[in-house]
């Protein structure tokens, strides 16, 4: 079925773009005035006719094969009910409707064969056609990848927009162009030469511009659908994406060749000739472009993909930051890498430039040599794999358990092992991509003697460990922390928590980002009961400063409220259920029976307080002082 | 019989003038349904809750209103509940209720930090007060 819809989605693109491109080109060329121009004319037009006919008939057969896919059973494509659902009742199936609508009064409108020689006549007709026909191919846009990108869907699509009609502008003018110059370089057709020469003059300018308008549109959307090199590197979409731009390297050399070398001489016959046999080669490897842009459009877009990453090593920049010893290595490279940049810049300004682009090539390739083996790191397939789950307490604690168990043996209850297994908690070891640990976890290090556990734990399991292995690193850093606010310094990301006060409907800590700081209260009774009578009175005026408090008790039970007594009334949540989780990954961070820590409006832990502090609302104050907050911290640990 | 321009300019028109037409009838229609939907709603659940409140001897005008929560404190006069969503009433947050006066059993039923379900009677928020608690 897959195979179906790619062939028709490709036939239905072509189709299109072919329309649009000839529709446009014939306006370009101008009005016919010679005999042979005038059997072109009417030979493009004909072919646009026949054109609107195979877009409407590969649409039909790309809805019946949609609608398959959709119900998920292939006699569904000749239900007709089934494929009126589709049509109807889904957005795609109304973007459909929209563009054959279109399609079929353009079909009708050309099938009439109106009287054309009156010169408004044919400018109406084609311009009419050329509309028609831009209308029905930027309106696929609308059900793209693109339309369902949020946010940013209004910008994404007019990118899209864009990089549809520059395509058709620029691969659906080179056929009408090529046959066009064919016919005008053989003696029957030497009376259309003057307008075949103008004709690719002009089409050259309009190509120019479509050709800069794809690039531009293209990088647009490859930023918004593909985001990182690992997603370039290890998706469907993103392989796609990569040898478009691999058969694109022959069309721009081609169309370099046509308009430098062969454009100028155009006028004389057997360049005229090789013209339009190299006008068609680039259309031939256009329309082979097109087959990967219907398979992109087919596959799931890299962002959503997880990567699979192709090489055994990657670039690590950061490894300059744990040895110390490479900086100045690392430092010369880069500087030869510029330097050669800069020759190759002034060897393009200079007359003698052989010497010059020598040496700086040279000085590239040297620099890179001594730059870059340094920051080359090993990497392994799950290398920028996102976490199955986010940095959540729960998870966090699940992995503390896990690690008790299968881990601690080796590595230290801390995570500090005997050498020369690494320390967990080290700076060297947070830089370390989560797919990587995950990768070392699941598959073992041998020659080090670490087993691997991918039979031994689910993949679940292996995920909470990293997240707990990144909380030890975060508590290694939390050491650092006081009761003070550093401004506009915020780093230490706060674990997520389920905030469940009794039956009622649970919220998170999450759920108060970008509205409220949180207070998070670890509390033991009977030694905590003083600071949480004077919390309470004072809950009033951290609630008027933007501040809620969210008290754990360290031995939670479903009574937690009424434990902590009638007066002063606690009107703040008390999270009663999953308590254990939250102080089992919290006190990671903040030791003790009784801790308090701010975290901010972002989700960053701000101060840490390990017995009650006078100075929260000053503490406060430094944050809602903040002019610029950083972003809110990804879900997943990295 | 008419040029091919004119044929082309008066398609041209009808597209942009269908089009206009089409979006602003069939958007301000369905903004329209929506509406009447919603107020129909809202009438459905205010006429309930009223029949609730007159089966349970409620004056007229009166609707009643049904929540759950935890109870957080308890005065004399006030009850303090964070609670779920109350349908027609309130979002989910900690409130305090008025005990209604006639009700005098109902503020002893109730002890700080039990999870209830109670119900509300009045005719708008201001006035509403707790007539009856349960246990969760």
């Amino acid at each position: 079925m897959s195979a179906t819809l790619l062939a028709a989605l490709w036939a239905h693109l072509a189709a299109c773009v072919l329309l649009m491109g000839s529709c446009c080109f014939l306006l370009l060329a101008g009005c016919p005035r010679t005999p042979t121009a005038f059997r072109w004319d009417e030979r493009i037009a004909a072919w646009c006719r026949l054109l609107v006919l195979a877009a409407i008939f590969s649409g039909v057969v790309w809805l019946l094969a949609r609608t398959a896919v959709f119900e998920n059973r292939p006699d569904a494509a000749l239900e007709a009910r089934a494929v009126w659902h589709v049509v109807l009742d889904t957005w795609p199936g109304l973007v459909w409707l929209a563009r054959h609508g279109l399609l079929i009064v353009l079909g009708a409108f050309m099938a009439v064969g109106p009287d054309v020689t009156e010169r408004r006549n044919w400018i109406a007709v084609r311009g009419e056609g050329l509309l028609l026909a831009s209308l029905a191919l930027a309106l696929g846009s609308a059900s793209s990848h693109a339309a369902a990108l949020s946010p940013g869907t209004a910008q994404a699509v007019a990118s899209d927009v864009a990089h549809l009609l520059g395509t058709g502008l620029w691969l659906g003018g080179l056929l009408p162009l090529a046959l066009l110059l064919w016919l005008a370089s053989r003696d029957a057709g030497a009376d259309a030469r003057p307008y075949a020469v103008l004709a690719a003059r002009r089409f050259s300018r309009v190509a120019l511009i479509a050709m800069l308008v794809l690039v531009a549109s293209g990088v647009l959307n490859a930023l918004a659908q593909v985001e990182s090199v690992a997603a370039l590197m290890g998706t469907t979409h993103g392989r796609l994406l990569l040898a478009k731009l691999v058969v694109l390297v022959p069309i721009l050399a081609l169309a370099v060749v046509n308009r430098t070398r062969i454009l100028p001489a155009v006028a004389a016959p057997r360049m005229m000739r090789r013209l339009a046999a190299f006008v068609a080669v680039e259309a031939g490897l256009a329309l082979f472009l097109l087959v990967l842009a219907a398979a992109m459009t087919l596959t799931t877009p890299a962002r959503h993909a997880p990567p699979t990453w192709p090489l055994p090593f990657r670039l690590s920049p950061d490894v300059v930051l744990d040895v110390p010893a490479i900086r100045w290595r690392v430092l010369i490279g880069t500087q030869l890498v510029v330097g050669g940049f800069i020759a190759l810049l002034v060897s393009m300004l200079i007359r003698r430039r052989a010497k010059v682009l020598a040496g700086a090539v040279a000085l590239v390739v040297f620099g890179v040599g001594i730059g870059l083996p340094p920051i080359v790191v090993s990497a392994y397939p799950t290398s920028y794999r996102r976490p199955l789950l986010t940095y959540h307490a729960g998870s966090i604690a699940s992995g503390a358990a896990v690690y008790r168990e299968h881990c601690a043996g080796c590595h230290g209850s801390t995570g500090v092992g005997a050498p020369p297994l690494p320390d967990l908690r080290s700076a060297a070891i947070a830089r370390r991509h989560a797919g990587e640990l995950f990768w070392l976890v699941t598959h073992g290090v041998p020659r080090r003697g670490m087993p691997p556990f991918d039979g031994r734990l689910a993949e679940t399991q292996r995920w909470d460990v990293i997240n707990y292995i990144r909380a030890l690193g975060a508590a290694e850093s939390a050491k650092t922390f006081g009761g003070e606010v550093e401004p506009d310094r915020a780093w230490l990301v706060a674990p997520d928590f389920t905030v469940a006060v009794g039956p009622l409907a649970p919220t998170a800590l999450r759920d108060y980002r970008g509205r409220r700081m949180v207070l998070l209260v670890l509390y033991t009774l009977p030694s905590s009961r003083a600071r949480m009578s004077e919390l309470a009175r004072m809950y009033d005026v951290l609630w008027v400063t933007g501040v809620e408090v969210v008290a754990v008790p360290a031995h939670a039970t479903r009574d937690a409220i009424g434990e902590l007594g009638a007066a002063p009334p606690i009107l703040f949540p008390v999270v009663t259920d999953g308590a254990a989780d939250v102080v089992t990954t919290y006190r990671m961070l903040a030791p003790g029976p009784h801790a308090e820590l701010l975290i901010d409006r972002q989700g960053y832990v701000r101060a840490i307080w390990s017995a009650g502090s006078d100075a929260i609302q000053a503490q406060v104050e430094k944050l809602n002082a903040e002019k610029s907050p950083p972003p809110f911290p990804d879900d997943h640990v990295h | 019989m008419m040029p091919v321009w004119q044929v082309a300019l008066v398609l041209n028109l009808v597209f942009a003038v269908g089009l206009g037409l089409g979006y602003a009838g069939w958007g301000r229609r369905a903004a329209a349904l929506d509406r009447d939907v919603d107020a129909a709603r809202a009438q459905v659940e205010r006429l309930e809750r009223e029949r609730v409140a007159c089966a349970a001897g409620a004056r007229a005008g009166e609707q009643q209103w049904e929540g759950r929560g935890v109870v957080r404190a308890v005065y004399p006069q006030l009850l303090v509940v964070t609670h779920e969503e109350i349908r027609g009433l309130l979002p989910a947050r900690t409130t305090s209720f008025r005990f209604q006066a006639t009700s005098p059993t109902v503020r002893t039923a109730v002890r700080v930090g039990e999870p209830i379900r109670f119900a509300l009677r009045g005719t708008v928020l201001d006035d509403a007060a707790v007539v009856a608690v349960k246990k969760w």
